[in-house]
């Protein structure tokens, strides 16, 4: 092989994977995440690092399908030569949709080389990712009509201290790092302070069970389910939670540890095992004066509301509540008992409430985020961690429960 | 003490600095990847995982610039190649052992100026794409600089005052003795918080935060990601370098040459730093900053005093 294929080979050798999840794929997320790690292979933040895009993202119900296919569509994109894409149907075939993903990157690579070909610019912006630094459909205070390569330029409106900034108007999410998959957020921006904040969640599509509330939810269709099954997916649920809160607080090291425990938690590992990876977390989390002082008094429900909710009154609080519950059900995983079918909850929540759990959760972020600095807007979504899949509310098949 | 160094200096520094910032970042990421995924299970696991930023410089090199809409490209290209450019200038007064490249009389100042740079770099770098979030990067790398740069400014004025030279080589001359570490503990500790702060790596790495999916870097690809994010690692190291000079006493120590002393003390800063970033979450400004001109900056301004008197009186 020749010099430059061999540089070619060796730098897409492990390829920087974005996936574009969308709500209901959440455990297809999980096996390409454990697949990642178990490989070594980075996962991107943005469209602009990433060499492989793995899409797995359902076509919604109605005319939320074309929307999904739009943003996914504008991270392709975004992506620079050489790129990939590869669709994932089912969490079992992570692993050959990587090595496919892989094959597909290296052919377009050696391809690119050989021919000296080189591609245009990436043209549009993808959303909610990094640039799409206007909304066409917002309200743009202010009257600075100009265009600019086709985009508006920032209208001006008061900031917080009385000030008239710029402001913009952008879309957060859904392909975010470290963000609830199927979350947009519509935000007006001054500087890097959050105005108003408006929620859109696109619902999965129909038919997917909300992978973390699976157990109950078959509990209650008259399924024999073991209590230690129940709580190992409580306990990987709430890790997942952890590793994204400890990413976006920038804790990498505690991040990745969450990730690998949950990885764990959910390739079968005994309660044993589990115990001895989530230990040393909770210590590191709990003891650390840094965590604290940057959480504590982020994101603040009233007491009233945070008790309705079901957790606790600040981001702090919150990943303390998710660091006991991780602790107790990681000693109870190997139960066999069967799981009671009633009281049913969940992670997030009742998992046969009035309301999905998660809806509440939505329902608090936009009072929360008005006013609050982008890290801390960050924090606080990632202290409620909204499911989306509890949004489907599927019946399951055969069960007469609600 | 300082000798002339050979003309071929010059072309080695970067070369060196390049070099001792690639092992750096592969020890970073031979860590990063025993967090996610547990010990590597046979010695090729650890250096394929040790290998990861030269794979990464190879991948960018491999791929296509991009460019946003509407982008300021000029900007981006100049605030990306500056960073790097910045840290090698900073780099020329740092000596191995005994010898810099140029032991400028007053290096201190150039250090501290060159470092300075990295204000504009990372700002022009995270304005230029045109991006929501690549400015934020930019914005949040101005307030860092307005926490970090008057304590750091201090810390470093204090061993230069210790040392009655503005030279580097007078300062290490100076710490034949006792080190200055040992007798301005506080201004030593602002230097490593401030190269930390200043190459917004590890726990001040928001500006080129995974919450903001990159930050400044979030559009970057191809050579200029090579430029801004390398030219972050090779600050880290020119800073982290700069503490033995300032702090740990230089070349000097027993048995040893010089410039032995000079890899082992670097390496051993670049390990605690490496080992530090892990222990704890990154600091936001909106925090920070706070912490930074009530306690840092009156602290830094107080050892600088004790450091007069001591001098005064010597």
């Amino acid at each position: 092989m020749d010099l430059r294929g061999r540089i070619v080979r060796a730098a897409l050798g492990r390829p920087r994977v974005l996936a574009a999840v969308s709500a209901g794929a959440t455990e297809r997320r999980l096996a390409v995440e454990a697949e990642l790690a178990r490989r070594g292979w980075p996962c991107a933040a943005a469209p602009a690092e990433a060499d492989l895009l793995v899409v797995a993202a359902d076509p919604g119900p109605g005319t939320a399908g074309a929307g999904t296919a739009d943003w996914v569509a504008r991270l392709w994109e975004a992506m620079p030569a050489p790129r990939a894409r590869v669709p994932l149907a089912d969490a079992g075939e992570a692993a050959a949709v990587l090595d496919h993903g892989l094959a597909e990157l290296r052919r377009r690579g050696g391809a690119r080389h050989g021919g000296g070909h080189r591609g245009g610019h990436a043209p549009a912006p993808p959303a909610g990712s990094p640039d799409s630094p206007q909304d066409p459909d917002g309200p743009h205070a202010g009257h600075d009509s100009g265009l600019v390569d086709g985009l508006p330029l920032a209208g001006r409106a008061d900031d917080r201290d009385g000030l008239r900034l710029d402001r913009l108007h952008l879309p957060l999410g859904p392909a975010l790092p470290d963000w609830p998959a199927g979350l947009v957020l519509r935000v007006a921006l001054q500087g890097d302070v959050v105005q108003r904040a408006a929620v859109e969640a696109d619902p999965p599509g129909p038919g997917r069970l909300p992978f973390w509330n699976e157990p109950w939810l078959r509990a209650a269709a008259g399924e024999r389910v073991a209590r230690g099954e129940a709580a190992r997916r409580l306990c990987a649920a709430h890790l997942d939670s952890l590793g994204r809160f400890f990413a976006v607080t920038g804790w990498p090291d505690l991040a990745a540890r969450a990730r690998y425990a949950r990885d764990r938690a959910l390739g079968g590992a005994g309660a044993a095992e589990l115990s001895a990876l989530v230990r040393p977390l909770t210590r590191r989390a709990r003891g650390s004066r840094t965590l604290r002082w940057l959480t504590a008094g982020v994101g603040v429900l009233p007491a009233g509301r945070a008790r309705s909710l079901g957790v606790a009154g600040d981001a702090h609080g919150r990943m303390l509540g998710w660091l006991d519950a991780v602790a107790r059900a990681a000693s109870a995983c190997d139960d066999g008992a069967p799981l009671a079918a009633d009281p049913a909850v969940g992670p997030r929540g009742p998992v046969h409430g009035p309301v999905p759990a998660s809806r509440a959760l939505l329902d608090a972020l936009p009072g929360l985020l008005e006013g609050a600095e982008f890290a801390c807007a960050r924090i606080v979504v990632a202290s409620l961690d909204p499911d989306l899949d509890e949004l489907a509310r599927a019946p399951l098949p055969g069960a007469a429960h609600g | 003490m300082a000798e002339h160094p050979p003309s071929w200096a010059v072309f080695a520094l970067p070369v060196l600095l390049a070099a001792v910032a690639l092992v750096t970042a592969g020890a970073d990421a031979l860590l990063a990847a025993g967090a996610r995924a547990g010990p590597a299970r046979s010695p090729r696991e650890a250096a394929a995982r040790a290998a990861a930023p030269a794979r990464g410089v190879l991948r960018e090199l491999v791929r296509q610039p991009r460019r946003t809409r509407a982008a300021d490209v000029a900007l981006v290209r100049v605030g990306a190649a500056l960073l790097p450019v910045a840290a090698m200038l900073a780099g020329v007064v740092l000596p191995l052992g005994f010898r810099s490249v140029s032991d400028l009389p007053e290096g201190v100042v150039w250090y501290n100026a060159m470092e300075a740079l990295a204000w504009a770099a990372v700002w022009l770098a995270g304005w230029g794409p045109n991006s929501a979030l690549s400015l934020i990067g930019g914005y949040r790398f101005l307030a860092q600089g307005l926490a970090y740069e008057v304590p750091h400014m201090l810390a470093i004025t204090t061993a230069a005052l210790g040392a009655e030279s503005l030279r580097v080589g007078g300062v290490v001359d100076a710490q034949s003795g006792l080190w200055f570490a040992v007798w301005m503990p506080a201004a030593f500790g602002i230097h490593l918080l401030s190269a930390l702060a200043m190459a917004f790596w590890g726990p001040f790495d928001r500006p080129a935060g995974r919450d903001v999916a990159g930050g400044a870097a979030a559009e970057l690809s191809g050579v200029d990601r090579i430029l801004l994010l390398g030219g972050r690692w090779l600050l880290l190291v020119v800073a982290a370098a700069m503490s033995v000079p300032l702090f740990l006493g230089g070349g000097h120590g027993p048995l040893l040459p010089g410039w032995a002393w000079t890899v082992v003390k670097t390496a051993a800063v670049l390990a605690f730093l490496l080992w530090a970033r892990r222990r704890v979450p990154a600091l936001r400004m909106e925090r920070w900053t706070e912490a930074a001109w009530v306690v840092l900056t009156p602290l830094a301004v107080v050892q600088a005093l004790v450091v007069a008197v001591v001098v005064l009186h010597r």
